[in-house]
Parts: C-alpha cells; sequence; structure tokens
C-alpha cells in the first residue's frame, strides 16, 4: 500500500544516510531518489511487487554496508 | 588502613560559601539547565522552516507560504514530502518517527511539530 511504500521509501533514504563515506552516501541517496521516481506512476501491481521486493532486499544490504561502513571508518 | 581512609589534607575546604553581596552584586541573570528542555521561539522555527522548504528542489518560491500544503499548494508527491520532512531532520537535528512524518502534510503543520519538539535545535 502507499503508506508501506513510503514508510520503505524513508528507510532506504536513512540508512543511505549513514554512509560515512561521502561517495556511496550520495550515491545510494541518488539512486534511492531515482529509481522511486523513476518508478511512481507504475500501475502493473506485479511489477509493483517486484520492485518493492527490490527495494527491500536494497535496504537489507544497504543498511548492512552502512553499519559496517561506521564500524571500520578509517580517521582521516 | 586507616591512615588510606582518611581524606587527604586539601589546601582549602571542599564547600567553601561565598558572601551573597559578593555574588553577582548588580546583575540578575536566567540559568539555562541543559535538562530545562529548550523549546525553540515559533518565530525562529517558522524562518527557518520556510527556508527549508524554499530551498528544495522544485518549490516555486513564491508559493511558499506558512499555510501551505506541500501536495496541494507546492505540486510536490508523496515522495518529495518523505524528503522534505527528513531535511526538517536535518534543519532541527531530530529524529520524526515515521507514524508524525506521515501527518506532516503543511508547512503549517510542519512548524507546529519542530516547535513542540524539546530537542530541536
Amino acid at each position: 500500500s502507499k503508506s508501506d511504500v513510503l514508510h520503505l521509501y524513508r528507510n532506504l533514504l536513512r540508512n543511505s544516510k549513514k554512509f560515512c563515506n561521502y561517495n556511496f552516501r550520495e550515491y545510494f541517496l541518488r539512486r534511492t531518489k531515482e529509481d522511486f521516481k523513476c518508478h511512481k506512476n507504475e500501475s502493473d501491481p506485479s511489477k509493483v511487487q517486484q520492485l518493492l521486493e527490490k527495494a527491500r532486499q536494497d535496504l537489507v544490504v544497504i543498511s548492512r554496508q552502512a553499519t559496517l561502513s561506521q564500524m571500520y571508518a578509517a580517521d582521516r | 588502613m586507616r591512615l588510606l581512609l582518611r581524606r587527604p589534607q586539601l589546601a582549602r575546604p571542599l564547600t567553601f560559601s561565598v558572601p551573597v553581596n559578593a555574588r553577582f552584586p548588580h546583575q540578575s541573570f536566567t540559568v539555562r539547565a541543559f535538562s530545562s528542555g529548550g523549546f525553540l521561539p515559533k518565530q525562529e522555527v517558522q524562518e527557518r522552516v520556510l527556508s527549508v522548504v524554499k530551498n528544495f528542489e522544485g518549490v516555486d518560491v513564491s508559493k511558499v507560504s506558512e499555510t501551505a500544503h506541500f501536495m496541494n499548494d507546492l505540486g510536490l508527491d508523496s515522495l518529495d514530502t518523505v524528503e522534505i520532512v527528513m531535511a526538517f531532520e536535518d534543519e532541527f537535528a531530530i529524529e520524526i518517527p515515521d507514524a508524525e512524518a506521515e501527518k506532516i502534510q503543511t508547512v503549517e503543520q510542519a512548524i507546529s511539530y519542530v516547535a513542540s519538539h524539546p530537542q530541536a535545535k
């Protein structure tokens, strides 16, 4: 549903923001925004489900890698 | 053992009092503790919220007002609304929970939420 999608979107942005490295952080923020906006008028339910599933998997990866990036941040 | 437990001799006692008239004789001042919960003044919140909205990508500055609705008046979509609420989080160094974030749909609601948030900076 709509609020689930927005919830997922917010979570993706939140976790993308956690990256220490500027390049990773900006890349994931940009990709998240682009991907969601690209498909905002998607009407085919099965396609929507497929995209949401992909986004959920990405969220897992992003949140894990963001946490890892904080653990091994180099002192500079 | 007794020797170890004894308090070391200090050059001056641990507490001491200052004569009343010696303390800040002329000025009155306000003390603000860190725990006092500093709500930001509404005027300042309003200005900063408006500047965040005006600087948001794709917003027509001339349409921004205190009563503007993000989607109806400013032509943003629901994804932009999520982003703009996150921009408020960055601006005021707070975290807005999802349930609250969903309710913020107008500039006015954003101002009242931030103004009533004790940790907003």
